[in-house]
């Protein structure tokens, strides 16, 4: 009984974390639209040296924004990224994740 | 009534958003414009070329060209590494960064030579060369083929130029992979030579090296030989047209008086439109230690100083290296400057035919939009009116295109209209009315 208890807190946990931690589309797709699109194009497809985000995972995107938002190089043109990510904020990453991982360039 | 009436006010709000949209329908004779894409699904066109019967040859930069015939067909002529579907390959053509298969053009000849040229990377002539950054690395190249008469394949091809310079490695700077600055766009001038533009490769002193090509405008035959005419300084290679460049992707030639005009990128300040002196000097040096600088990254000052922080572009040009640094006796000014911004300006055309209206003559610039450090990105092509000295400009104009694309490429095309490639994988026709 006790096990079942503890097991039905933790399922709880994970979904109210969840909920707190899963951002929202609609916001994301706000924020991708102030400037994002300028580089990764229309619904982050990809062009030129700037590379596809469109259809990642969230967990992929979110650390990925994280590690350039600390500074921290990944390819050859991270300075550009990183002068992009050092605004975002954990929320403002959030959202974007979850919009770009909805595949937007796929949709259009 | 009012069900009328509301249909009414929505036609004339209508028709007036439309004449908004084509810029106005006024008494001054501005042309009305509009935008078809005519290809699409295409990976990072850059540049077309055209027959007079309206065919149309086409590079795609990690694939290779095509041909689009006046009937509409294509036919992928000749790939790159590692690419299908072709009539025949390259296996020495490669893309990487900016680099791949850019530039293209036809012969003015075309009808009875059968000859187009293209301008790639390719690993074929690297010899002992590429070992680092620092080292000689003659890595991209002018091709010629010729096209048989059905458009279906390519022959013959013969490698006219093959020491135009190619980054083959990292370096720390913003855009630091390999493959930078290439230049690259390919033109036939009025007299028949053509003209090939190269980029200065993030290595420091090449555009103002005397031997190797980079940062240069070049003017040669179709066999890659100089022009006869090329007056660059004593000791310098015979095919320069122009020296001290950054990296020219825009080349064009202006219908009243066939002087060369090109359009550059800037280093996040300064994109130019310069009119060309044979044997000028554009002015872009960013060698360390000289000009007051000290050590740069890699031996590049080109991005200095701050280079990984956004700033004000005006305050990096006067702090940084300059675009048209004027320490130099033989420097040719820039007509435009971009309002000292950088921007991706990289194509350029000039309008011909009365369909443009009071356009005709000027300038068509192709702006892609970088958006870096706080510069609004500007997605456009820009309609420029350049005094006739080409010392500076009369206007500018953005035209009402309806698109915000990165326009990488523009050409006229022998119908008089505008085409533009796009890196959203698309070739737009823009033609004009009166
Ligand atoms: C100035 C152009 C530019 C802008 C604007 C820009 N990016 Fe980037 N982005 C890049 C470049 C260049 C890279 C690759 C950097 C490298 O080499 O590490 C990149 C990489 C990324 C990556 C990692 C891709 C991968 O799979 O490795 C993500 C995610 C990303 N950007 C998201 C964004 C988001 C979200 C925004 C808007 C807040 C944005 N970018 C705005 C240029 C830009």
């Amino acid at each position: 009984m006790r096990n079942f208890v503890n097991l039905f807190t933790f399922a709880l946990f994970l979904v109210l974390s969840n909920v707190a931690v899963s951002g929202d589309v609609g916001e994301g797709e706000k924020r991708y639209a102030v400037n994002c699109g300028n580089c990764h194009g229309p619904g982050g497809m990809g062009l030129a040296s700037y590379p596809k985000i469109s259809g990642k995972e969230v967990s992929y995107l979110i650390d990925r924004l994280n590690t350039y938002r600390s500074g921290k190089k990944i390819g050859p043109n991270s300075d550009l990224m990183i002068m992009m990510a050092k605004p975002l904020t954990d929320v403002e990453i959030d959202n974007l994740a979850a919009y770009l991982a909805t595949d937007p360039a796929a949709k259009r | 009534m009012l069900k009328k009436s509301k249909l009414l006010s929505a036609a004339i709000f209508s028709a007036a958003t439309l004449l908004a949209a084509n810029g106005q329908a006024d008494t001054m004779g501005t042309p009305k414009i509009s935008a078809m894409s005519i290809v699409n699904g295409l990976e990072n066109p850059w540049d077309m070329a055209f027959t007079k019967n309206g065919d149309m040859f086409f590079t795609e930069k990690c694939k290779g060209f095509s041909v689009k015939t006046k009937s509409g067909k294509i036919n992928k002529l000749y790939g790159m590494k590692g690419t299908s579907g072709y009539n025949s390959a390259g296996d020495d053509l490669f893309c990487e960064g900016q680099a791949g298969m850019l530039g293209i053009a036809v012969d003015p000849n075309f009808k009875k030579n059968r000859r187009i040229y293209v301008a790639s990377a390719s690993t074929k002539h690297h010899g002992s060369g590429c070992k680092d950054n620092f080292d000689v690395c003659n890595g991209n190249i002018i091709m010629r083929f010729e096209v048989s008469k059905d458009m279906k394949s390519v022959s013959n091809r013969t490698d006219i130029v093959n020491d135009i310079q190619y980054k083959p490695f990292e370096s720390d700077h913003p855009f630091g992979g390999p493959g930078a600055h290439n230049g690259n766009r390919l033109r036939f001038g009025p007299e028949g030579y053509l003209w090939a533009t190269t980029g200065d490769r993030h290595k420091g002193d090449i555009p103002q090296h005397p031997t190797l090509l980079g940062g240069n405008v070049l003017r040669i035959d179709t066999d890659g030989k100089a022009h006869p005419g090329n007056k660059p300084p004593k000791g310098f290679d015979k095919r320069m047209y122009t020296y001290g460049h950054r990296n020219v992707q825009g080349i064009d030639f202006r219908p009243s008086d066939g002087r060369a005009f090109t359009a550059e990128h800037g280093p996040w300040h300064n994109d130019e439109i310069t009119a060309l002196v044979n044997g000028g000097n554009a002015g872009w040096d960013p060698k360390p230690n000289v000009a007051g600088r000290g050590n740069c990254p890699d031996k590049y000052c080109g991005y200095m100083p701050n280079q990984k922080e956004g700033m004000l572009p005006a305050a990096r040009a006067e702090a940084g290296t300059p675009m048209s640094d004027e320490r130099f006796k033989d420097l040719m000014p820039p007509a435009w400057n971009n309002n000292g911004l950088s921007q991706g300006t990289g194509s350029a055309a000039f309008l011909k035919g009365s369909q443009w209206g009071y356009w005709e003559g000027r300038l068509a610039v192709g702006i892609m939009g970088i958006a870096f450090g706080g510069t609004p990105s500007g997605m456009r092509i820009d309609v420029i009116d350049i005094t006739k000295d080409g010392k500076a400009i009369k206007s500018v104009i953005q035209m009402p295109t309806g698109l915000t694309k990165r326009f990488r490429g523009l050409r006229l095309g022998p119908d008089g209209a505008l085409y533009a490639t796009v890196d959203e994988g698309e070739i737009y026709k823009i033609t004009a009315r009166k």
